[in-house]
């Protein structure tokens, strides 16, 4: 059986496809009834500016899943990853009901989202064949391709620590066979086909289609042949099917603790309470930090590879910069104890220079960080109030530390040996209307948020209103705001050791929430299926 | 232990990333593919999920199923495979394989051996048939058997266990179609092939959701494609399923109204001239009375039972009776009824008139559903006689005792008990024991609370089976494991009459074995092996039996050898269609047209149930899931049933999709449903797949059944729909719980 199947059914007509019974032989001669289908995989080689792309045809589809079972087959996948996934979209009133189904793999855009976010250039869109591949043996697990797709085309697989795709069945169309899904299905509706690169830019109406996030994102290449003169209005079957995203536990940690190391310092370089015993906690907390988010990778022994691309990818830039904000605070933190134990030449000068570059470092990470969650495919990340809240927490958290660290700064400075060391102005003290000012921005921010989320057009960024809304998240959203509320009571009662904790619990709750919340763009899926945390 | 540590520790930097495990490597069949789906060896064989017949490949490396492939060579798939099919071989490792004989001991299943399983089976039943008769045993097989394993157990039930109460869960099935072909045709047989729905003008399905159930008969169908014949599709279903999208005409028919539809339908034929007077003359009788009686049900009476438009109705006679082939098929919407068997001959009777059977495109067909349903309705010894015999004719008897070398009156002269009368001897307490075979009726049989109070009244229940624990084997008393589809050799028979090639591919697990050789062994403990399997070593000695015994009949397996079938892809017996000279197996040899009233369906719904609910099938799952459950893919796919309800009905009781709800009816209760708001089904019914254990349909189904075909009415009963209250909420936690057992067991496996 060399021959690939469907040319096999369909190319001779003298094969068991023309049956005919004895009766039946004068009908049939005049009608031939089997005729020769033109090959589901493209004849001819590929001409420079053309790719190969998928062409689903969704009247022939009849929604059997056999493409999806073919895939997780063909490339021995677990049975909760799906690289080709069934959607259903449905319109009208019964009797005149309509359903039609979407099968998809990946559309190997023209303008793959994926690739240009990726930190370790795992990705590459091959020149010959147009096919968006990925290549585990360099994806260190970050996810963010996962987030930049807005078809939630990439997909993690913990069982290995890194993302899989749907390749087109690379390996296969190469050698002259139809990917897995195009040999499986019964009704011929997936087939391969040639894309003029140039054409396809200028016009990709066809990728289009209800229940399909718009084309135009990333230049989806699929296309789409849909019911002609289908006069319903379509909607997914999944619309309220709204699951929350996973946590990111590592995540809502490092980008809450990084917020608060850059926070602390800024006040106090701002405060002109920068000391050496303060500089060494940050420093601490910020080590413990960086090690906390390689924890999110799902290859943490490869995380230096994220630098690769800062040309490119926002990820690369954020760990690029906490990488020099990092350099520039052991920096500042050494010489600031130089400069009190042993002078040497420079250390001043250096100590002056650190003092400014650390906290801009540290605030051009947190921007960069932000900039990572502004992605097109995560609406409900991708707006303005996620810079705004990386900042106000950033603020928030710091301006909660400082009376704190005067707090133990002034009991060092009671022990003779480290007198020197923190040479504290007796009655130092940090005003707690900033505090008050900056966490009332910080609740402010979110909920000017919330209620632009309840209140938009789209779909993606409602649902995450409402997924806030449900009986597992209220709660949560509800005791983010209270946290904030008890560290400004606390700091008001002059109590800095329980304003601190509790401003950082309120972050982190309300952190938690903006990573499971979000709502991505995906097609349409299924009614039923698996609920996944 | 350290290596495992370094291991874990690899694993956790993501230095190993499984690299192995997810290899691709050159298949030299099939190409570029994972390297763990790569074989050494690929073995012909048929699909053992449903009756369209499917050929496949299995592939294996080390005595593992490693891949399934269609087989392009065979006339019926082409090569495709439904998901099912297409990670069939999942099923042959799955955990929940039944492994070792298990008898209740102090009340627990524990294992013991072989002999003692057979020993205490066979000592038992005849225990019991001493104190209340042999007939106080009851057997109930199945459509998953192999043929040859079928006509094994008939002759071992009736001629070594002594009692006709012999019955598959065929009659859960295709009864209706069996008792509307004999009825109308004088015998059991579906007339046409699949080759006639490439070649008919006009398809007509009526209550047949192929795309769900049977997908890989859709491309007969399609219309789309370049070359293909046009042609119209009309599809009767009160649902907008799946198939009713590919239709050109679907007339989403109130529930059970199909009767007015076809005897609609036969009117405006007579009326307009379109039916085949010679054919009618020459082959058929009743036509006048027919004539008359269809007088009434005029488009407008017909419109009014139907919930169509008298034009709907109009245009459809037309489009069947100017077609120059018409064929029409059907399955469960038919025959799940309490007039399943009439319904059939409603059917025929539109196909007689119009001369559109015995000919390329034209016939009235059944789409069976279970792998081998068609083998056991040809070989099996319940219903009827094996090879299509019947019990009342005495030649038929006779037939047999000498083939077998018996005394005529060893054969029985009328049928016994039908599978629902066979529960119903049990809480009767005239079914003392009870045997069960591949079949599993805590889920698939109607209104389980009478079930359960049946099996829990026997004295002695007997499951045999290839998983466990099922919902049923789990109340046995003795659980015997069997090989299943992939462990054992020997012959299906499909929809279309294709007798196929079944192979081994693996060796069942644990001490399972074929159904075969349990039959044999049980035969050998009663003392009748000599007697009725003489020299028989495996199922091919079977085969050539049934070759005799169907000699010369409809079904006539002589014609071809086992080899034959395997080289050929299967063998039609009876050809392409059946009935081409017009002469029916009826003593005349003509065929019958019966006048078939139209009755409304037994529990209307009122003010308390105010929704009628209908049930079905979801293309990722097979029956009562004992097999697909176990393919986590597909289980993945649909891991819980759902409930289906007009948005109108939706707002009125002011739920909203996703919401847990409770279907209520006066037999039972089924909680914690999913909410699906969809406009795919009409207003006043609800539908919800019956795949489901954890939330069973048959629950609150109907125990109302045809009195033809014994079929139960699993389509149309009466319900109430509520909001689900908390505490009967079975907790998420709990059912991802059970799902990461699931997994880790196979980790544990693999």
């Amino acid at each position: 059986m060399p021959l690939p199947l469907h040319e096999l059914a369909h190319s001779d007509t003298s094969s068991s496809i023309v049956r005919l019974t004895q009766n039946g032989l004068e009908v049939m001669s005049q009608e031939p009834v089997a005729e020769i289908v033109s090959s589901l995989i493209p004849k001819r080689q590929l001409a420079a500016g053309e790719q190969y792309r998928f062409h689903f045809d969704m009247t022939k589809c009849i929604g059997c899943r056999s493409c999806e079972v073919a895939c997780n087959e063909q490339n021995g996948n677990p049975a909760d990853l799906r690289w080709r996934r069934i959607g259903e979209i449905e319109g009208g009133t019964w009797p005149n009901t309509s359903r039609y189904y979407l099968s998809m793999g990946c559309n190997h855009c023209l303008s793959a989202d994926c690739l240009r976010g990726c930190p370790v250039d795992a990705y590459k869109k091959d020149p010959h064949t147009g096919i968006v591949l990925h290549s585990a043996e360099a994806c260190i697990g970050c996810q963010y391709c996962v987030w930049n797709c807005p078809y939630s085309v990439p997909q993690f697989n913990p069982e290995r620590g890194v993302v899989g795709k749907c390749d087109m069945c690379h390996g296969r169309l190469t050698s002259g066979l139809e990917p897995a899904c195009v040999n499986a299905c019964p009704e011929n509706a997936i087939e391969i086909e040639i894309v003029d690169q140039l054409g396809w830019r200028s016009d990709h109406a066809a990728a289009n289609a209800p229940g399909m996030p718009n084309a135009g994102h990333t230049l989806s290449t699929t296309r789409i042949t849909l019911p002609e003169g289908a006069t319903a209005q379509f909607e997914r079957v999944d619309i309220e099917t709204i699951r929350s995203e996973h946590p990111h536990w590592s995540l809502v940690w490092m980008t809450s603790l990084i917020q608060l190391s850059v926070g602390v310092l800024g006040c106090t370089v701002l405060s002109r309470h920068a000391n050496p015993i303060v500089l060494t906690l940050i420093f601490a907390l910020t080590v413990f930090t960086l090690n906390i988010s390689v924890l999110h990778l799902g290859r943490p022994a490869y995380a230096w590879r994220a630098l690769k691309m800062w040309r490119r990818s926002w990820l690369s830039r954020e760990v690029l910069l906490f990488g020099l904000f990092f350099a520039a605070l052991t920096l500042f933190s050494a010489a600031s104890w130089s400069v009190v134990v042993h002078p040497f030449f420079g250390t001043r000068f250096l100590l002056a220079a650190s003092k400014v570059i650390a906290p801009v470092l540290g605030v051009a990470g947190i921007l960069a960080s932000a900039r990572i969650y502004l992605v097109p495919a995560r609406p409900a990340w991708n707006t303005v109030h996620t810079p705004i809240d990386f900042l106000l927490s950033s603020a928030v958290l710091g301006c909660a530390s400082m009376p704190l660290l005067l707090h133990v700064s002034h009991a060092l400075d009671a022990l003779p040996q480290l007198g020197a060391v923190v040479a504290m102005d007796k009655g130092a003290s940090f005003p707690i209307s900033l505090f008050i000012l900056f966490s009332a921005l910080w609740m402010l921010n979110h909920i000017v948020r919330t209620i632009r989320l309840s209140r938009s057009a789209m779909y993606e960024l409602r649902a995450s209103a409402s997924l806030l809304n449900t009986d597992s998240l209220r709660g949560a959203f509800l005791v983010s705001f209270a946290f904030m509320g008890v560290a400004i009571l606390f700091s008001l009662a002059n109590q800095p050791f329980l304003a601190l904790p509790s401003a950082f619990a309120g972050v982190l709750t309300a952190r938690y929430l903006f990573f499971v919340s979000v709502v991505p763009l995906n097609m349409a899926l299924t009614f039923v299926r698996t609920t996944r945390a | 232990m350290k290596t495992a540590l370094v291991t874990r520790l690899k694993r956790f930097a993501g230095i190993d990333t499984q690299r192995e495990k997810y290899a691709y490597a050159h298949d030299p069949v099939y190409g570029h593919i994972s390297e763990s789906r790569v074989a050494e060896k690929w073995t012909k064989t048929t699909c053992g999920y449903c009756s369209v017949g499917c050929g496949m490949l299995v592939g294996t490396r080390d005595n593992r199923a490693v891949a399934v492939r269609g087989n392009p060579d065979h006339p019926v798939n082409r090569g495709k495979l439904c998901p099912k099919g297409l990670s069939e071989h999942h099923i042959l490792s799955a955990p929940g394989r039944a492994k070792e004989p298990l008898l209740r001991k102090n009340g627990v299943l524990t294992p013991v051996s072989w002999e003692e399983a057979i020993e205490t089976m066979v000592t038992r039943i005849r225990e019991i048939q001493q104190r209340h008769g042999n007939e106080s045993l009851g057997v109930v097989g199945t459509g998953q058997l192999l043929t040859e394993e079928c006509y094994t157990l008939g002759k071992l039930v009736q001629l070594g266990l002594r009692t006709r109460n012999n019955d598959g869960n065929t009659t859960l099935c295709m009864a209706s179609a069996v008792s509307g072909y004999k009825l109308s045709f004088g015998s059991d047989g579906p007339p046409g092939s699949y080759a006639d729905m490439e070649t008919a003008d006009v398809i007509l399905l009526i209550g047949a959701n192929i795309a769900d159930n049977h997908p890989i008969l859709c491309h007969r169908v399609d219309r789309s494609s370049p070359g293909t014949k046009p042609r119209t599709l009309i599809v009767v279903d009160p649902r907008v399923t799946k198939t009713a999208m590919m239709a050109d005409v679907h007339l989403a028919v109130k529930p059970r109204s199909d009767i007015a539809l076809l005897n609609g339908i036969a009117h405006i034929l007579i009326r307009e001239g379109l039916i085949d007077h010679d054919y009618i003359e020459r082959h058929t009788t009743g036509f006048k009375e027919f004539a008359e009686f269809v007088s009434t049900f005029t488009p407008e009476h017909v419109a009014a039972v139907t919930g169509l438009t008298e034009q709907q109705v109009y245009e459809t006679a037309l489009l069947y009776g100017r077609a120059r082939s018409a064929f029409i098929g059907w399955t469960m919407g038919v025959n799940h009824s309490t007039q399943g068997a009439v319904t059939v001959a409603a059917i025929n009777n539109l196909a007689l008139i119009t001369g559109n059977i015995g000919r390329s495109g034209a016939a009235p067909f059944s789409i069976t559903g279970q792998c081998n349903a068609m083998g056991t309705r040809e070989s099996g010894f319940t219903a009827s006689l094996p090879g299509y015999r019947k019990f009342d004719c005495a030649e038929d008897r006779e037939d047999l005792a000498r083939i077998w070398g018996i005394s005529v009156d060893r054969i029985p002269s009328a049928r016994g008990l039908a599978y629902p009368d066979i529960i119903e001897g049990a809480v009767q307490g005239k079914i003392r024991a009870l045997w069960f075979i591949a079949t599993n009726p805590a889920v698939s049989f109607p209104n389980y609370n009478l079930l359960k109070h049946a099996l829990g009244n026997v004295e002695f229940l007997i499951v045999q089976d290839g998983f466990h624990p099922t919902p049923t084997s789990e109340l046995a008393d003795l659980v015997l494991p069997a090989a299943i589809w992939g462990e054992k050799e020997g012959t299906y028979t499909n929809s279309e009459r294709r007798v196929s090639k079944v192979n081994r591919v693996v060796s069942p697990p644990g001490s399972a074995r074929p159904d075969f050789d349990i039959f044999l062994d049980i035969a050998d403990r009663l003392g009748v092996r000599d007697e009725l399997y003489p020299g028989w070593q495996n199922s091919h000695d079977a085969f050539l039996e049934f070759q005799r015994v169907s000699a010369g009949r409809m079904c006539d397996y002589s014609h071809f050898t086992w080899k034959q079938i395997e080289e050929s892809n299967g063998l039609q017996w009876g050809g392409e269609s059946l009935y081409t000279d017009g002469n029916f197996a009826t003593p005349d040899g003509r065929a019958r047209i019966l006048t078939v009233p139209c009755d409304p369906f037994v529990e209307q719904p009122d003010t308390e149930y105010g929704f009628i609910l209908n049930t079905g099938r979801t293309v990722e799952h097979w029956h009562t899931r004992t097999k697909t459950a176990e393919v986590e893919l597909l289980n993945d796919m649909v891991p819980n049933a759902w409930l289906e309800m007009n948005p109108v009905d939706a707002s009125r009781l002011d739920l909203k999709p996703h919401d847990r709800v409770t279907v209520r009816s006066r037999r039972g209760t089924v909680v914690d449903l999913e909410l699906r708001i969809t406009g795919i089904i009409a207003p006043g019914q609800v539908f919800m797949p019956f795949h489901f254990s954890e939330t069973n349909s048959n629950i609150v189904t109907l125990g109302a059944f045809d009195p033809i075909s014994r079929e139960p009415n699993f389509k149309q009963c009466a319900v109430r729909i509520e909001r689900t209250a908390m505490r009967d909420r079975r907790s998420s936690g709990k059912r991802l719980k059970t799902h990461t057992s699931n997994l880790k067991e196979r980790t544990e496996l693999t």
